[in-house]
């Protein structure tokens, strides 16, 4: 599903130049739950951009669902992340003006459904993640997991083959963290969808079919994960 | 004043805030300079002639109602009559399409020089006006607007008499806001004798007292003179005279003020959006210094100092651009006939100070809500929001 | 594919003080530009209205205007018989000679102006179309009568129905109400004209007269005629071009209001940019959110400057909502504002803020949303979406 072949970033920095990564050549098998990991500044959320189609590499090329994204423009990037995307933050960035039901549709708007199909999508992909009861709720008014939960609604709504999530741990207490790693192993396990993490959570290894490591921008290989068995 | 680097420094966190700011505040405090010019010159016209001794005798019914030439004498007999001249409209235009640009009067020259002692004419000037016919006096405002000189030759054709006039300027009347333009009764008088019109009536008489105090005496004694005659006079200072002369302008000041007003309260509201918006993202650092140890009271004065800080140098900025602003209004605008004493645009110092102050005041006002309120927040409950 | 218009619309109500803050500045703005434009038009619109392009105005040669002209008995009897002139309902021409004088009149303050008092004859009302008797009747011949136009009423000391009234050097009785619909006719007073000119002593009792032209008949050959006759030096000229050259001396005034406007205006962009900047800066990973969720950069710079363009439609709506009756409210404590103190005669406006006005401070409104929300909506576009969900 995604390839990376001797892909490398480096850019500018005041005066330094910052090698995010170096020749990095990877494979992501299509339905597979992975973490990307490694210390402070081993360019893991630069790999995760890339292939999320947020960023272009300086050098090599990236394929993810059979397109080459390397060469695409700014906004065909935007309409590749439309159609095959799914994003989790680790600060949920949840659009504060919109409910939890509009937060849900908005990828929806991209498309040419109507309000009506919009709707039931939305309130189905807050079902998937239980919230359903607080659908008309405010980010102001829900807990930080429920927000991160209602941004994996967000996630899935569109029905991508992929969905990425930087630190989507990062800002959870340990019970809301288990959760949302479960949901995200659910969409894996009963949607067959691709999931890709970039975390430091050492709770994340557990849930993911396999660790792929990177260390001062250099790919330094994987191991298997837990895949979500219980200890 | 140990903390002003720390104030001036916050103003360049964000330059472009402040420059926007500071552009808005700059161009409004300008406005409200440039409007408050047009009553402040309405009230230093009044206010220079409240000193004088100057009055008008004019016919009761109306300065469009004329009176016998022979009141001019019977005026100047009366004791404590220093000395008297008569006014008759002209009404000349230098060019008949514009019309009347500016106003113009047929005056006795013998004694137009003691009546109106206080404008400050050159000797020069008057001697020339005495002794030539066609001679003409003529106010700054009006020179500087034509760009004529002494000797200059000036056609006006009337609008109201069929003549048809040329005049040779014997000198200006030294004040920037005077428009005024005067020739000779004699001139005029014979000249329309040739066009075959009689006329022995004149529009207004002016006349000095040499006392104050006895203003109101001989004002009495005039009117009295010629009371149950075919032109009862009505006399008044001269002070009095032009207020009435131009009260039907008090619609537009009025209108001028809230204007003014309108354009404060602007700025009041831009400074203030600002200094929120400044204070917001403070919030953190904010509590921070609070931990370290500073009181309230000094970071609430700091805030306001920055607001006021900013809103002073642009209120000086604005308030130096209206220097240049009403310069060139003046010169393009020159006198209106709609707006008569309001136009002339002149800048006075008084005017900068007072728009420097205005600027100043709307700093630290609009400074202080939005400070206070940060200033007094607890530090436990800010970082909880912050973080 | 475009983002909801409720997205700029409710980030507007998510920060209230800001956006009213902002919304009160353009409001201010606007009602500043609109009231005193409002003031010029309204002066404008006096004068412009007022005449008929069908009526000439007669006068002498080289007199720029009513007041100042004289016109010869002789002239008047000859001239009124020449070809293309208009009957009236009895047959006569339908030409009007007239007096004007301007007199002091006082205000209940003791202001005194200049007020123009028109001596006219029994077809007066017959060649001004535009002029009816609203409230009593019109005057009777040398009764000294006076009848006061719209304007004029309520203005001055005893200026009502039924009410004697003193100026020029005699009292008159007031036994009509005129209406002209809003030209400056409404500043005038209309008296009997010989009584007129036995008050004023002018021994030739016309300044001028006013003519309507016949239906079909040439207008310009009629002007032709009259000018070029030598036994008179008489100059006509179309009623309707004959006030719209008064109007002119307004002309100057509207480039005050240009300026005026031009400065507000410009501060008020920066207020509207300041605010959106902050907005921007504060959204920042909202806007990398979008974007990485597949919105594109048109779609984020449409709605920020929709955002803009709001804030500046709601202070237009503000601002024309309050100036409205301001104005009205204020010419009504004023009774009215005076114009002309210099041209010897008083013009009695009624500060009514008209579509035009509307239209323009509409535009200034449009200007500001447009230019002030131009470059923050430009920044937010070209945030590259990794470098803005890194800072947020």
């Amino acid at each position: 599903m995604i390839e990376l072949r001797n892909v490398s970033r480096f850019y500018q920095r005041g005066a330094d130049d910052v090698h995010a990564l170096e020749n990095v050549s990877l494979e992501i098998p299509a339905g597979r739950f992975v973490a990307l990991m490694g210390p402070s500044g081993s360019g893991k959320s630069t790999l995760l951009n890339m292939l999320a189609g947020l960023d272009r590499p300086s050098d090599g090329q990236i394929s993810v669902a059979g397109r080459k994204l390397n060469d695409m423009s700014e906004d065909e990037l935007a309409e590749f992340r439309a159609a095959h995307m799914g994003f989790v933050f680790q600060f949920f960035n949840l659009i504060p003006v919109f409910s939890a039901r509009e937060n849900v549709e908005l990828p929806l708007l991209l498309t040419h459904l109507k309000k009506a199909e919009r709707r039931e999508r939305a309130d189905t992909a807050l079902r998937i993640v239980g919230l359903a009861e607080r659908a008309g709720h405010m980010p102001a008014q829900l807990s930080g997991g429920e927000q991160q939960r209602v941004a994996i609604a967000r996630a899935v709504v569109t029905d991508p083959e992929i969905v990425v999530g930087d630190e989507p741990t990062g800002d959870l207490d340990a019970k809301n963290a288990e959760e949302v790693l479960g949901l995200l192993r659910t969409l894996k396990q009963e949607f067959g969808k691709t999931v890709v993490i970039v975390t430091h959570d050492p709770r994340a290894e557990r849930y993911v079919d396999e660790v792929y490591l990177l260390d001062k921008g250099v790919f330094m290989g994987s191991r298997p994960g837990g895949g979500g068995a219980r200890s | 004043m140990k903390f002003f680097p720390f104030v001036w420094r916050n103003l360049l966190r964000n330059k472009l805030r402040s420059l926007l700011t500071g552009g808005a505040i700059m161009l409004a405090i300008a406005l409200v300079c440039i409007l408050r010019t047009m009553p402040a010159g309405f009230d230093n016209f009044l206010n220079d002639l409240a000193a004088n001794t100057r009055i008008s005798i004019h016919n009761t019914a109306g300065i469009v109602y004329s009176m016998p030439y022979a009141y001019l004498g019977r005026v100047r007999g009366v004791p404590g009559v220093d000395a008297a001249v008569s006014w008759t409209w002209f009404g000349g235009a230098v060019d008949k399409d514009k019309g009347v640009t500016f106003p113009n009067f047929a005056v006795d020259a013998d004694a137009i020089g003691v009546v109106f002692a206080d404008l400050g004419f050159e000797p020069e000037t008057l001697e020339h006006f005495r002794t030539h016919r066609d001679g003409a006096l003529v106010g700054r405002m009006t020179m500087k607007k034509y760009g004529w000189k002494r000797g200059d030759l000036v056609t006006l054709s009337s609008n109201v008499w069929p003549l048809v006039l040329t005049f040779r300027i014997s000198g200006e009347i030294p004040s920037d806001q005077d428009p005024r333009f005067w020739l000779r009764r004699e001139y005029f008088e014979e000249s329309l004798r040739e066009a075959g019109v009689t006329f022995d009536q004149v529009g207004m008489i002016w006349a000095r007292v040499d006392d104050p105090n006895r203003v109101p005496g001989v004002m009495s004694e005039i009117d009295a003179m010629f009371r149950n005659s075919e032109a009862e006079t009505a006399s008044e200072t001269e002070k009095s005279f032009f207020q009435n002369f131009f009260g039907s302008l008090q619609g537009l000041v009025t209108v001028i003020l809230i204007v003014t007003a309108l354009v404060t309260l602007c700025i009041v509201f831009i400074a203030a959006n600002t200094a929120s918006m400044a204070v917001r993202e403070r919030l953190r650092e904010l509590a921070v210094l609070k931990a370290i140890g500073f009181r309230w009271q000094l970071l609430f004065a700091t805030l306001v100092a920055e607001a006021a800080l900013l809103s002073s140098v642009a209120g000086g900025a604005g308030a130096l651009a209206s220097l240049g602003l009403t310069r060139g209004l003046g010169a393009a605008a020159g006198w209106n006939p709609q707006l008569g004493p309001l136009s002339g645009f002149v800048m006075t110092n008084v005017l900068l100070v007072q728009g420097l102050f205005l600027a100043f005041f709307i700093g630290i006002l609009s400074g202080v809500v939005p400070a206070f309120g940060a200033a007094r927040r607890s530090v436990a409950s800010t970082l909880r929001d912050v973080f | 594919m475009a983002l909801p218009f409720s997205y700029p619309l409710r980030s507007l109500a998510h920060r209230r003080l800001r956006t009213g803050l902002t919304v009160a500045v353009v409001a201010l703005v606007v009602i500043a530009t609109t009231l005193f434009l409002a003031l010029v038009s309204s002066l404008r619109r006096t004068l412009v209205s007022t005449g008929s392009e069908r009526n000439l105005i007669v006068l002498r040669k080289g007199s720029d205007n009513d007041g100042s002209s004289q016109i010869p008995l002789d002239a008047y009897q000859t001239v009124r018989f020449f070809d293309g002139i208009a009957k009236d309902a009895r047959g006569e021409p339908a030409v009007s000679p007239e007096l004007v004088v301007q007199p002091f009149f006082f205000r209940e303050d003791g202001g005194r102006e200049n007020v123009l008092v028109r001596g006219v004859e029994a077809q007066a009302l017959a060649v001004h179309d535009e002029a009816r008797i609203v409230e009593g009747r019109m005057i009777e011949p040398s009764q000294g009568e006076a009848v006061l136009g719209r304007g004029v009423a309520q203005r001055y000391a005893g200026a009502a129905l039924g009410k004697e009234m003193k100026f020029g050097r005699r009292t008159w009785k007031v036994v009509g109400i005129l209406d002209s619909g809003g030209s400056s006719f409404e500043s005038e007073v209309w008296v009997d004209a010989r009584d007129l000119a036995a008050d004023a002593k002018r021994p030739i009792p016309y300044s001028g007269m006013r003519i309507k032209v016949a239906d079909g008949a040439d207008r310009d050959a009629l002007i032709r005629r009259i000018g070029d006759d030598s036994r008179w030096a008489l100059d006509a000229k179309p009623e309707t071009e004959y006030y719209a050259k008064q109007a002119e001396s307004a002309q100057a005034l509207y480039g005050l209001v240009v300026g005026l406007a031009l400065l507000a205006g410009i501060g008020a962009v920066f207020g509207a940019t300041n605010t959106m900047y902050a907005a921007v800066q504060a959204r920042v990973a909202e806007i990398g959110t979008l974007r990485a969720l597949g919105f594109s950069s048109g779609a984020v710079l449409g709605a920020f400057l929709l955002e803009s363009v709001a804030i500046a439609a709601l202070g237009l709506v503000v601002g024309v909502g309050v100036a409205w009756p301001l104005g009205l409210g204020v010419s009504k404590a004023l009774g009215g504002i005076g114009f002309g103190a210099v041209t010897f005669s008083t013009n009695v406006i009624t500060l009514r803020v008209g579509a035009f006005d509307v239209a323009v401070a509409a535009m200034l409104a449009g200007t500001i949303g447009l230019a002030g929300g131009l470059a923050p909506a430009w920044r937010a576009a070209r945030l590259r979406p990794v470098e803005a969900l890194r800072k947020g």
